[in-house]
């Protein structure tokens, strides 16, 4: 038989799939449907209820979405490596499995992103991403990583399927014909002529080599997410390479699942035989231990290094209350169960190597849980909450119902891919034979025991949050409208020339003060029993409210060189009368500089006017100096006036602008004689400030180091040029088949 | 404006002391440093009257006064320019009043239950001393949560801040779990009771569904001299606050020399091993003001097991 002919009677036994589907079939679209339409339910509440739906809170910012995402992207190595590094080591039992393998990697590649997107607060603005993109973080990496990752494997699995297409479109299918052209169009015109075979020879291999080291990438840039913060049992150096084994291992797994699944199903058991079973298992386990040594690894550095962080994430993981029996299972019974079922002869068939797989993907499952939700949950501060859910993260249906949404969906397509296109490659397709009975896994089972679970804990926390709810409505109740106090309180303050009167209005209610805001406020001079007006003005969201004092009020000399002001609030709505008053005496101040040898120094002279109305020089009064400051003056002395004149030593030492100009203030305060004053002046004797640096913050900046955008653009030419040339050659094999 | 309304409303705890504070700022003295690029202020000769913060009527250059408006939307990311706010925090004074913790709430609109300072007890390892660490964002000079954000929408600006455009932000919620202080809170539902106020990310406010928010130094009040709101909000004046650059820091009573206060003090930086170069100082808590048993009366009796937690940790590790 030559491989043609092979070759059609391989398509000949496959045909049936794609020509049929068995009532079994439909209803397995049926139950994944309706998983699906449940997770679209859980979707539509998370995004119109927000993220509270989830178990995720401040503290475990993440929860079962990354584990997902982590997850699919690790089962999506199995096309990458195993199908890359058998096509390139021209294993000759790879034909029929690497099909599946690239379905894996191209279906849980679109899958896993999504779960990232359920992670996100607002979708709405995921256009964000290309506008602002910044590629310092690990989040753009992934993002330009995976979609690298996803058209290189689409293009890879497309590559490897002309062959099939070809075949497909000189045997057209007999129902659902609407597909036959569709054959015809990505069968590129391909008629395996010499040239055509080499051409198509050389890209797949050009590709395998490219997505080898760029699956790697992928994998380790989603690590890096985790890796670049400064979380225990995150920031590890190992968490790289860590990963990529991780996600092997698990992408081996799943692979063997999937065969073990459509051997049964499409009764495949020519094709996919036990050599098959048995070599994947053995690429399984050493990468198994691969995985378990550097677990151990991992963990043996933190331990013994016991740093404070590091110990508590491992007394999470070791103690029973927490995590220990997930520990267990993800560490103990995913490595060691796989490998004693696949080195022991006995235990060594079909049947129990799918048992292994299932249980690596399972264990890989959790300790992907184990490594996001533990780190989460031990903060470097304290946790000072009662709330569970910020203690500890629990999911809730919405994220398992997504989880099995995506579950499904990952079904449902490769289900629908294998109605299409033929899940084994029809195109040489090696041989070998071997029949075996499965043994039942306990999938289902789990997952009904998980789902039950954590309802119970969702209907403890919506209790929770009732009662805090209805508590906290209990205490926004009681209000009285009987007339509420006010207390106005005057101040004079003579800032440089300018005088003036501040008034601070506030209600009083349960021995608290409040400011009024709007209140009109009335400035009087009181003069031997008589008043006089100055004017009235609103008072200020602060209840403060300020009013200039005119020269010619000042000019009158007063009650004997004293001047009496008023201020009084009539009252309004609910808020009583009030008022207040303050009796001052003028005072002048100057200050001026003056340079005495090696001394800076600040004079300061005060007047006051005598009975004669004649200013004179003041005696005893306390002065204080001050320093301007934004949000506060600080004091750099104090002085006695005597004679009518301070001084003080410049404060040359504190910081002025960058040509060294500093204010000094010089201050009466709260005098009971001569109410508040102050006068300053400026000069350039303060420090000056150097010029301002602008300082270059490295990942904080707008802009990436340069090395990392070099480094970017470097790495996405290359790749993208590869595919871009594979491309063109499948242009070129269409042109070819023209002739 | 709508923020402004309720800052000043829970200043009363500042009011209430009768108004002995003498501090306060001078609109005018602020602004010659506020404008410490190459030329400074121009002085245009023509005076204005302005109301200072404290309540003070005067006259300022109108030059002055112009220079000194509130930083335009350009500058939200850059930043007042020539300034470097820092915060010291007294650890001898806190005894876990929570008023800090309130009225940040409060003038921020945070939902209940969400904090943007958080009051930790702190006790390092069994033997030593437990103590009250008030904790808001600590600006970080290389912040972890700012390198990582994909988008932008954690900034930091060259006076300082670190902040939050909760309009770009995509929720990712990756700065929360690169920073390592938990500093940051997530809206994790829409919150409601929100105003009606222009977005800025000054103010922080209103608080947008799927976004994150944290503490930012309320800058929005700055150049006005208004001292963020736990800082004023604080009974016993543990924070201080105030620009490196003018080397003064107040907690709106008492107010120091930067330099002098952090080397008397022996001040020091939380967690400085991890890199971040946070901008909030800590003040040992030696010779503290009040017992730590004094800092549960704040807190209610059905939540003072929260604070067991870690405690019960801690025998646990024996460290
Ligand atoms: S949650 Fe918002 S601010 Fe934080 S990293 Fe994501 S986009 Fe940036």
């Amino acid at each position: 038989m030559n491989e043609e002919e092979k070759s059609i009677q391989n398509l000949t036994a496959y045909k049936p799939h794609l020509e049929t589907i068995s009532k079994k079939g439909i209803a397995l679209i049926g139950v994944l449907l309706l998983f699906i339409l449940f997770g679209v339910v859980c979707l539509y509440t998370q995004v119109a209820k927000g993220h509270v739906v989830t178990g995720m809170r401040d503290n475990v910012v993440w929860g079962l979405y990354i584990v997902n995402f982590i997850f699919f992207i690790g089962i999506s190595y199995a096309g990458a490596l195993i199908s890359g590094i058998l096509h390139l080591l021209r294993v000759p039992w790879r034909t029929p499995i690497i099909r599946m393998a690239e379905m894996i990697t191209v279906i849980s590649t679109m899958i896993g992103p999504s779960y990232i997107l359920l992670c996100i607060g607002r979708l709405d603005r995921l256009p964000n991403i290309a506008l602002f993109g910044r590629i310092q973080s690990p989040i753009i990496w992934d993002v330009i990583a995976i979609t690298t990752y996803l058209s290189g494997s689409i293009i890879f699995l497309y590559l490897a399927m002309i062959r099939d297409m070809a075949l497909l479109r000189d045997n057209p299918v007999k129902t659902a014909k609407w597909r036959n052209p569709i054959y015809k169009f990505l069968s590129v015109r391909y008629n395996d002529t010499t040239k055509q075979k080499e051409l198509l020879n050389v890209s797949t291999d050009l590709l395998s080599i490219v997505i080898i080291p760029l699956a790697i990438l992928v994998h380790s840039v989603l690590a890096w997410i985790f890796g670049m913060t400064l979380r225990p049992g995150w920031h590890s150096t190992i968490f790289a390479p860590y990963f990529v084994v991780a996600a092997v291992y698990s992408g081996t797994g799943v692979l063997i699942m999937v065969m073990w699944i459509f051997r049964k199903v499409y009764h495949l058991e020519a094709q996919i035989t036990k050599i098959h079973f048995n070599y994947l298992g053995i690429i399984m386990i050493i990468l198994g231990a691969l995985y378990g040594y550097f677990t151990f690894s991992e963990y043996l550095t933190s331990w013994y290094g016991s740093i404070k962080w590091d110990m508590e994430v491992l007394f999470r993981l070791f103690s029973p209350g927490e995590y220990l029996i997930e520990f267990i299972f993800a560490v103990f019974i995913g490595v060691l169960v796989p490998i004693i079922i696949v080195t022991v002869p006995k235990f060594r068939n079909i049947n129990s190597i799918a048992f292994a797989a299932t249980i690596a993907v399972f264990a890989l499952w959790v300790k992907r849980y184990l490594i996001i939700i533990p780190t989460l949950e031990s903060p470097l501060l304290p946790i000072h909450d009662l709330r569970p859910e910020y203690v500890h993260y629990s999911a809730t249906w919405v994220e398992w119902g997504l989880t099995f949404a995506g579950i499904a969906m990952f079904i449902l397509l490769f289900y629908l891919f294998s109605k299409f296109v033929p899940i084994i490659p029809v195109v040489r397709t090696g041989e070998e034979k071997d029949y075996s009975r499965l043994r039942k896994v306990v999938f289902e089972k789990q997952m009904k025991k998980a789902i039950k679970e954590n309802k119970k804990g969702d209907t403890i926390t919506t209790g929770i949050v009732i009662l805090l709810m209805l508590v906290a409505s209990s205490g926004a109740m009681a209000q009285d409208d009987t007339q509420v106090q006010t207390v106005l309180k005057l101040e004079y303050f003579h800032v440089d020339s300018l005088q003036s009167l501040t008034g601070t209005l506030l209600s009083r209610q349960e021995g608290r003060y409040q400011p009024l805001e709007g209140m009109e406020i009335n400035f009087k001079l009181m003069q031997g029993g008589t008043e006089k007006s100055i004017g009235s003005a609103l008072t200020n969201e602060k209840g403060k409210v300020a009013m200039a004092i005119p020269e010619e009020v000042l000019a009158t000399g007063g009650d004997k060189g004293l001047y009496t002001f008023s201020a009084s609030f009539m009252g309004k709505d609910k808020y009583g009368k009030s008022s207040g008053a303050t009796t001052m005496k003028p005072l002048k101040m100057e200050m001026s500089f003056f340079q005495k040898e090696q001394e800076k120094m600040a004079d300061l002279k005060a007047f006051e006017q005598d009975k004669d109305g004649k200013w004179v020089p003041v005696e005893g009064l306390e002065v204080q100096f001050y320093v301007p400051r934004t949000f506060s003056l600080l004091k750099v002395g104090k002085g006695k006036i005597s004679g009518g004149a301070a001084s003080l030593e410049f404060p040359t030492h504190i910081p002025g602008n960058a040509l060294g100009y500093l204010t000094l203030m010089a201050k009466v305060e709260d005098n009971e004689v001569y109410g508040n004053v102050e006068v300053s002046g400026t000069i350039n004797w303060g420090k000056p400030l150097p010029p301002v640096k602008v300082i270059k913050r490295g990942l904080g900046d707008t802009d990436a180091p340069l090395w990392m955008v070099y480094t970017l653009i470097v790495l996405l030419s290359l790749v993208w040029f590869h595919y871009m040339y594979v491309i063109y050659t499948v242009f070129r094999i269409r042109h070819l088949g023209k002739q | 404006m709508a923020k402004k309304n309720k800052k000043d409303s829970t200043r009363r705890n500042f009011l209430k002391q009768g108004f002995t504070i003498a501090a306060g700022s001078l609109l005018g003295g602020g602004l010659i440093a506020a404008c410490t690029k190459e030329q400074g202020p121009v002085a245009t000769g023509e005076k204005v009257k302005v109301l200072t913060a404290d309540g003070k009527l005067m006259e300022v250059d109108r030059g002055h006064a112009m220079c000194c408006n509130v930083p335009s939307s350009a500058d939200v990311r850059k930043g007042i320019p020539g300034r470097h706010f820092v915060m010291v925090v007294d650890l001898t004074r806190c005894r876990n009043a929570r008023a800090c913790v309130k009225a940040c709430s409060k003038m921020h609109f945070l939902a209940p239950g969400q904090e943007w300072i958080k009051v930790f007890l702190m006790q390092d390892s069994e033997d030593t001393t437990p103590y009250w660490m008030p904790k808001p964002c600590f600006h970080c000079d290389t912040p972890a949560c700012v390198n990582v954000c994909p988008v932008g929408a954690s900034f930091k600006r060259d006076d300082g801040l670190v902040l939050v455009d909760n309009e770009r932000c995509i929720g990712c919620k990756f700065c929360m779990a690169a920073c390592p202080y938990s500093s940051r809170v997530f809206n994790w539902k829409a919150p409601d009771n929100q105003v009606d106020a222009k977005y800025s990310p000054m103010t922080g406010v209103p608080q947008k569904v799927g976004t994150v928010g944290k503490c930012d130094f309320c800058p929005d009040s700055f150049l006005t001299g208004i001292l963020p709101d736990c800082v004023t909000a604080c009974p016993n004046g543990v924070y201080f606050f105030g620009d490196k650059n003018e080397d003064v820091v107040t907690n709106g009573v008492e107010s120091f020399r930067f330099s002098d206060l952090v080397k008397d003090k022996a001040a020091y930086r939380y967690m400085e091993e991890l890199g971040t170069q946070p901008n909030v100082y800590y003040l040992p808590p030696v010779d503290r003001r009040f017992p730590v048993e004094e800092g549960f009366e704040s807190v209610p009796d059905s939540s003072k097991a929260a604070y067991q937690v870690k405690r019960a940790h801690l025998k646990k590790y024996k460290i």
